[in-house]
Parts: C-alpha cells; sequence; structure tokens
C-alpha cells in the first residue's frame, strides 16, 4: 500500500488547489489599492458559480437546462428575505448570514430538487422547455407576490448584514473575502463531484443513457440529483449577489441571464472543467469591449454568439486543446473527440 | 390576490360571460396561430424555434408601421406576415440549416442569438417605450350585441382569419405537392433530392411559412395588444405550452389548446390574476405527467 | 440455467417466435444460427425483457423471469452485449469498464472517492486483463477500432459479473482475421468467468469452431439442436442453407 501522497490523491490535490486559490484571493484583496479590481472579481465570482453549476448540467450530465438562473435568483431571494426578516437576525444575531447562506442554499436545493423531479424524466427538447417555463413560472411568483418580495422593484431597503466570524459585510474587502470563499467553495464541489464516481455515473448518462440503464444505473436519480446539486450551488452565486447589491431582483432570473450562461459555458469550451470560467471572463471582456464602441450591447452579444457557434464551432479552450493535438498528430489523424476530464 | 366574487359573478351574468369568452378566444385563437408556426416547424424540420416569439414581434411591428403609413389595416396585416416570412427565410439559410444536425445546445444558441438582435433592432428602429395600434378604421364600427355582451367586429375578423389561415396551411401541408414533398424530405432528405429535388428550398419555404404565421399573429394582435421589444418572449412560453398540451404536431390539438388557454387567461386575470401563469402551468405539468402525447397528439415525447 | 419453453411471440399476423423450447446448461457455450429473418435477435430481446413473449416461460436457474423489466432481468444476471457496439465514447476504455463495474458494485451515486476506487480500479484492471485491452486502456472509446469497440461493448456486460451472457453477432463488422481473435477471446472469457454464454453468428465456419452446441433456428421456430459435427451432417439444415452462401456481415 503506498504512502498517502497528497498529489497523488485527486480529491486532495483539488482541495490544495482551492486553499491556494482562497488564498491567492485574499492576497489580492488585501493589496489591492481601490475598490474596482474587488467588485469586478466578485461579479465574476458570482456568474462563475452560476456557469460551473449549470456546467454540472450540460457539460458532464447532457442535460440542457434553459431555465438554470431562476436557481441562482432563488439564492439571492432566500437570503434576503431570511435577513430582512427581524425575528430572525433577533434569534441567530452573529450566526446570522451564515445559517441565512445555508437556508438560501438548502431551500434552493428543494426548489430545483422539485423541478428536477418532473423535468428529468423527459427528452431533451421538452426538459430544455420545461426548465425555461419554471424560470419564467418563479419570475411571475416573484413579481406576483409583491408584499413579501418587492415585486417588480426587487428586494427594498437593504439586507442587514450582521457582523460575524470578525466579518463586516458591509466593508468592501470583507464582502470580497466573502464571495471568494463561496465562489472556492462551489467550484471545489464541482470538482469533487466530478472526480467521483458519482461523476462517472453522470458521463455514462451523457454518452449513452440507454446503455447505463443496461448496466443497472438509476438514470433518472442520477439526474434529478445532478438538477438538485446544481440548483444548490448556483444559489451560492445568488447570495454572492445579494450581498454585493444588498438587494435581489427579478432580472437575475430572466431568460437572458440563463442564455447567456450557456452562451459563456460554450465560448468558454463545453469539453473541459475549467471552460466555463474562462466564458465568464472572456465574455465580460466581450461586454466591456462592446460598450466602449456601442450601446447596443444586445445586438453585439447576438452576433458574437452566432459567430462561435457558426463559424467557430467550440469554445476556447476546445480551440486550444485541438491546436495542441494537431500539433502532435499521427500521420493518420481523426476527428478528434474530447473528454471532459 | 384571488378575487373568486368577481369570477363568480360574472358566470351568473351572459354579458360578462360573452366579454370575457370573446376576448379568450382571441388571445386563444392568437395562441393557435403561433403555436401552429412552432408545430408545423417543429414537425417538419424537426427544429424548435425558440425565437419563434421574435417573429411574432416582427410581424407586430411592421404591421404598426405599415398601418401608419399606408392607413389600410388589411396591407398591414400582410406586411406583417410577408415581413417574418422573408426575414424567417434569411435566417434559416443562415443560421438554422446549419444546425439541423447538430445538438440542442447549439440551435437553443442560436435561436437566442437571434433573440437578441431581433430585439435590439427593434428598439433601435421603433424605440424603447410601449407602442399601441388601437383598432384600425376599418373597424371603428358599432360593436356587435350578443346576449348583452359586447363582441366588437375585429375580434371577428381576428377569428375568421386565424381560423382561415391555419386551415389553409393545413390543407396545403396535407394536400398540396409542397406539403407533400416537404413531408417526405423531412423523413428521408437524402432520397428526396436524389430525386431532383432542392430540398434546402423547400425546408427553407417551409420555415419561411412557419414564421409568416407568427408575423401574422402579431400583427393581428397589433390592435388589441401594446407593443414592446421582448414582446416575444411571453407568447413563446405560451405557445410552448399550447403545444405541449394539444401535443408536438398535432393542429387540431393546438386549436383545443389554445381555446383552452386563451379562456382561462381571459376568466383568471378577472378571479385570480396573480395565479393564471400558475394554473397554466399544472395543465401542462399534469399533461406531461397523465399525458405526455398531448390531447390530441401522436408520439409520447420520450 | 437458462431454459426457454413453448415461446411464443407474434406480431400482429407474424409469428416471429414458434413455439421454441431450449435448454442451456450453466457453463455451456452454445450459438444460435439460422438465416435472416430467422427470429435469433428477436429471441434475444424476450429474454432480456425489451418484448414480452406472446406466450410461453423463461426460466433462469429455475426462477421465471418471463416479461420482468430489462433492468430487473439485468440484476438477475443475464448480461448482453450488442450488435452496433453501445459504449461510451467520450470516456477512455478503463474509465468506461470502471464505470460499468462501479454501477455494478451500487457506487453509483458514492461522492465519498475520487473515481475509481480502490477496489473498482483492481477489478477493472482485472478485466482489462481478461479481455485483453491492456494496451488500449488509456485511449478514448470513440477513438479505438471497430473490432476493440466490440470488445468494449462485451467487456461492459462482462462488468456484471453475469450468469448468462448473451452476444448478438460478436464479429459483426470485423475483417477475417479479427474475427478469429474475437472469438479466440470469446471462447477465453467463457472459460476463465465460468458463465453460461449464448451467441448469435452469421459466419458458419465461426459458430462451428467455437461453440459447443448449435441451435437453428428457422422461420421463428427451432430447425435443429447438437453439436457442430451433428449439425454439419444434418439434412434439413442443409436444406435451409443450400445454394446461400455465408454472408459477410458488414456493421
Amino acid at each position: 500500500m503506498t504512502r498517502f501522497h497528497p498529489f497523488a490523491h485527486p480529491f486532495a490535490r483539488a482541495a490544495l488547489l482551492a486553499f491556494a486559490a482562497f488564498c491567492g484571493f485574499l492576497l489580492v484583496g488585501a493589496i489591492s489599492p481601490g475598490t474596482w479590481l474587488l467588485d469586478t472579481l466578485t461579479g465574476l465570482f458570482a456568474a462563475g458559480l452560476l456557469v460551473m453549476s449549470l456546467h454540472l448540467l450540460i457539460g458532464y450530465t447532457g442535460l440542457i437546462s434553459f431555465g438554470h438562473a431562476a436557481y441562482y435568483a432563488s439564492g439571492g431571494y432566500i437570503f434576503g428575505m431570511v435577513l430582512q426578516t427581524p425575528a430572525f437576525v433577533a434569534a441567530c444575531g452573529p450566526w446570522s448570514v451564515p445559517l441565512a447562506t445555508l437556508l438560501a442554499f438548502c431551500g434552493t436545493g428543494l426548489f430545483a430538487l422539485v423541478v428536477g423531479s418532473i423535468c428529468a424524466r423527459l427528452s431533451e427538447i421538452y426538459f430544455a422547455f420545461l426548465t425555461l417555463a419554471f424560470q419564467m413560472l418563479f419570475v411571475s411568483i416573484i413579481q406576483g407576490l409583491v408584499h413579501y418580495t418587492g415585486g417588480d422593484q426587487g428586494l427594498m431597503g437593504g439586507i442587514p448584514r450582521p457582523a460575524f466570524l470578525g466579518l463586516d459585510l458591509v466593508q468592501v474587502r470583507d464582502r470580497y473575502a466573502f464571495s471568494a470563499f463561496l465562489f472556492v467553495a462551489g467550484v471545489l464541489a464541482v470538482r469533487l463531484i466530478t472526480l467521483s464516481s458519482f461523476g462517472a455515473s453522470l458521463r455514462m448518462v451523457r454518452d449513452n443513457e440507454r446503455r447505463a440503464a443496461f448496466l443497472g444505473v438509476n438514470t433518472y436519480l442520477v439526474k434529478v440529483l445532478a438538477f438538485t446539486a446544481a440548483g444548490s450551488i448556483a444559489s451560492l452565486g445568488g447570495v454572492v449577489l445579494a450581498v454585493f447589491t444588498s438587494a435581489a431582483y427579478p432580472e437575475w432570473a430572466s431568460w437572458s441571464v440563463s442564455g447567456e450562461a450557456i452562451f459563456m459555458i460554450m465560448l468558454g469550451g463545453l469539453h473541459s472543467f475549467w471552460g466555463p470560467l474562462v466564458g465568464v471572463v472572456a465574455m465580460r471582456i466581450i461586454n466591456d469591449l462592446t460598450l466602449l464602441y456601442t450601446t447596443h450591447t444586445e445586438m453585439a452579444k447576438g452576433l458574437a454568439i452566432l459567430f462561435v457557434v457558426l463559424v467557430l464551432k467550440r469554445g476556447i479552450l476546445d480551440w486550444l486543446a485541438d491546436w495542441r493535438k494537431a500539433r502532435h498528430a499521427a500521420p493518420s489523424v481523426k476527428e478528434q473527440d474530447h473528454a471532459a476530464p | 390576490m384571488l378575487d373568486l366574487d368577481a369570477l363568480l359573478n360574472c358566470f351568473s351574468a351572459t354579458s360578462c360571460l360573452v366579454t370575457q369568452t370573446s376576448t379568450g378566444i382571441i388571445i386563444g385563437m392568437l395562441l393557435f396561430l403561433v403555436a401552429s408556426g412552432v408545430t408545423l416547424i417543429f414537425g417538419v424540420l424537426h427544429v424548435v424555434n425558440f425565437a419563434h416569439g421574435a417573429f411574432y414581434m416582427i410581424g407586430a411591428y411592421t404591421a404598426w408601421s405599415a398601418y401608419t403609413a399606408t392607413g389600410s389595416y388589411y396591407l398591414a396585416v400582410l406586411a406583417g406576415a410577408l415581413s417574418a416570412a422573408v426575414i424567417g427565410i434569411v435566417f434559416e439559410r443562415l443560421a438554422i440549416s446549419r444546425v439541423y444536425k447538430e445538438n440542442l445546445l447549439m440551435q437553443l444558441l442560436v435561436c437566442y442569438a437571434f433573440v437578441l438582435v431581433a430585439d435590439d433592432a427593434v428598439k433601435m428602429i421603433w424605440g424603447a417605450e410601449y407602442l399601441a395600434m388601437g383598432i384600425p378604421a376599418e373597424f371603428r364600427v358599432p360593436p356587435y350585441r350578443f346576449a348583452g355582451g359586447v363582441v366588437p367586429p375585429f375580434y371577428v375578423f381576428l377569428v375568421a382569419t386565424s381560423l382561415a389561415v391555419a386551415i389553409a396551411c393545413l390543407l396545403l401541408i396535407r394536400y398540396s405537392r409542397f406539403g407533400k414533398i416537404v413531408r417526405a424530405a423531412a423523413q428521408n432528405a437524402s432520397m428526396v433530392s436524389v430525386l431532383g429535388i432542392r430540398v434546402p428550398v423547400y425546408f427553407a419555404a417551409l420555415f419561411g411559412l412557419g414564421c409568416a404565421l407568427a408575423g401574422m399573429a402579431g400583427a393581428l394582435a397589433a390592435p388589441v395588444r401594446s407593443m414592446t421589444p421582448g414582446m416575444g418572449l411571453s407568447i413563446l412560453i405560451d405557445s410552448f405550452i399550447v403545444t405541449v398540451i394539444g401535443g408536438m404536431g398535432s393542429i387540431p390539438g393546438a386549436l383545443l389548446a389554445a381555446i383552452l388557454l386563451g379562456v382561462t387567461r381571459s376568466f383568471g386575470s378577472l378571479g385570480f390574476p396573480l395565479f393564471v401563469d400558475g394554473v397554466m402551468f399544472i395543465m401542462m405539468v399534469a399533461i406531461l405527467v397523465f399525458r405526455p402525447q398531448g390531447l390530441l397528439g401522436e408520439r409520447a415525447p420520450r | 440455467m437458462l431454459r426457454l419453453e413453448h415461446l411464443v411471440k407474434r406480431f400482429g399476423g407474424l409469428t416471429a417466435t414458434d413455439d421454441v423450447s431450449l435448454n442451456f446448461p450453466a457453463g455451456s457455450l452454445s450459438a444460435i444460427i439460422g438465416p435472416n429473418g430467422a427470429g435469433k435477435t428477436t429471441l434475444f430481446n424476450q429474454i432480456t425483457g425489451h418484448l414480452v413473449p406472446t406466450s410461453g416461460r423463461i426460466r433462469l436457474e429455475n426462477e421465471d423471469i418471463t416479461g420482468l423489466k430489462p433492468a430487473a432481468i439485468v440484476r438477475k444476471g443475464i448480461g448482453r452485449a450488442f450488435q452496433i457496439a453501445s459504449i461510451f465514447p467520450s470516456m477512455t476504455v478503463r474509465e468506461a469498464l470502471a464505470a460499468a463495474v462501479t454501477a455494478h458494485r451500487r457506487a453509483t451515486f458514492s461522492l465519498g472517492s475520487a473515481f475509481p476506487r480502490r477496489d473498482i480500479a483492481d477489478r477493472t484492471d482485472e478485466l482489462l486483463g481478461l479481455l485483453g485491452m491492456e494496451d488500449v486502456a488509456e485511449r478514448i472509446s470513440g477513438q479505438i477500432s471497430h473490432g476493440d469497440q466490440k470488445l468494449l461493448d462485451v467487456g461492459l456486460a462482462l462488468a456484471l459479473e453475469p450468469k448468462v451472457l448473451l452476444l448478438d453477432e460478436p464479429a459483426a463488422g470485423m475483417g477475417p482475421e479479427e474475427r478469429w481473435q474475437m472469438m479466440a477471446t470469446v471462447q477465453r472469457l467463457w472459460k476463465s468467468a465460468n458463465m453460461t454464454l449464448i451467441f448469435i453468428e452469421h459466419d458458419i465456419e465461426l459458430v462451428f469452431r467455437t461453440a459447443e452446441v448449435i441451435h437453428v433456428l428457422r422461420y421463428g421456430a427451432v430447425l435443429a439442436s447438437g453439436t457442430p459435427d451433428e449439425i454439419r451432417g444434418h439434412p434439413d439444415v442443409i436444406e435451409a442453407y443450400l445454394g446461400r452462401e455465408t454472408v459477410e456481415e458488414t456493421a
């Protein structure tokens, strides 16, 4: 039996990388002079959680969910509404924020579980459509229950954030550190899932659901659990946004947020683990660049998507992988297929 | 939140019944037209046109401009349908046809991109504020009175036109040479093209036809609904719900489901305005669970 | 081990399986042959639960498994490899086999350790050795040769440690050299795993050299059963095949 060597064991490797990343983020937080970088990173953390959780569904399970933003927004709303309840803050005191985060996570998980149970039985097209429909239902409920959610205006009056563990979330650096923590935790969770046996099951379902079923895998349950996990992790992104804006808005659950998330995954590279995060950064660059030249960001975005889908046909990291393989190509080169690691 | 009294009162007053039912029927007919387009495109090309709502929007705005320019509503309706058809064909040739063989993800992204472009283009040309056409001059005549209720003549025109157009399309697909070729090509494109038929042309034409239906629906809706960029989304969802409940691929099913939904919306906005969406959802989920092929559909979505 | 009793399957007016009664003793290596349309795959489909027989019984170790759902029949210990290899294209050969073993060991939902788990990895190595696929273990399944993909398909079924393994045309689509290698592997697997193996094949020479027992089907009914020598000289079988070339199957 070999000695336990941290770098040999994938789980330990992932955890170490996560820890190193977190320390790196904290370092950036400490030395950064102004707030622009920290605020930008916080925004990227939120988007990163949204796309990485969706990647679990699209990249690893082969489930195209068109309504993922609903769970993103749900996280923000539960977090905000819970903390806006005076009784809760009074009861939990300094533990309010962590508990509110936990409630957002679990509450959204329950929501995703219900939707997933209904949708997972359906074929591709119906699945995509139904997830979109549930997202719209979520939005109409938010808009309808004006008394609780602020309706169209979003949660108003700010979200109380009692200090905890020495962190005062009103301060930029503390808020940034909290967001960095949630981000690293969320991405680590996705990584551990993909590395585990459950992750292999996801890939089996993606590649050949029929054969997986013949091997005795309960593919329905696999899909439901993947959907639930993805929704729960997306909620952390909503919490980051809620802390950042001290509010929650129904726009966070709009179909353009969902559509853009799907595009970011494709842009970065569908077939690699880190693809979506590359896509988030790339999308941010595209957005900022187009804003410099025109106010018609939606049209620019649409054209960019058409370009990537119709002309490039694959994302950045996929393109990079193909280029590297082509350089080391054997004489008989066949069309390469990619494995998501 | 819940105003069941208003609802019950309405059931007991025929005037209210007539008004609400006629409103429900026109909502239903508009949904039916849009859903027919979706079902047509899906049934033949096996592509779900998630951009369908954008063509509804294009039809509405073009009709508004045409009416403002020419003063003829009939021309406006034609313009709406035609512009949607032309843009649809261009979209099909440039984008959709390239992702027929690809997976759903690519098709979704292409449609999403088109919606972004279309919404922004509409915003640029017509502005972002709500636009209203109002009842056109041709229909500013005294309303019909029916059992104490009021039925605007425009409603009758809308229903008649929608039914006529939809039936015409159904007959076209079932019995005409065009329809037969298109259906054959959907089953086996390579075989059909070997017979010397330019399959891509037929596919483009069919896609254009589906979009024309949405565009016409938009033009017909313009007098009774206000327009805004992004109006396509809710009609898209509603038309999908109709297609699911009626059965993917069944035009009679779409009609039945559309009327059902239209009437639900109409009476629902009276009695449970906040839950109308919810009720429609529950109906759709119930169908998906208990009768996945829809009320009149042919094959189950599994 | 596996017994078919008066199996009948009708599709409307067509009788695909006509009163078939066959016995497959434990540990036997049997082949089912017959002209196209004889109902061989239909028979397999009834055994694995994808078709429900019109009448008749199927018994596994004396337990009646007629009409059970496919998943239940897999759990009872009947494995199947397919005519067109049904594999997981994006996974490496090792990963695919490990995933199948993971499913068998009921670790489908395990989040506790990295994939593959220690014991599952060991069993995967065993399987790779059995199949003779060590040299392609790290290759991506979608990119290996057609013959290797068929072998992997068998390997996936084997990972479930079935009592009975059904192979649907294991040599289909393979060149002359590859077919013999495949059948040699099939024989080796059968001996080492000590299971009951039944295969469908069109290549008569292959069948005669490999199988212990041959069952000949024609028009859905059993024409003859026996050892290769018995079948070779059987007048009815000769008549059924008279003038027919054995057709090389293309995948």
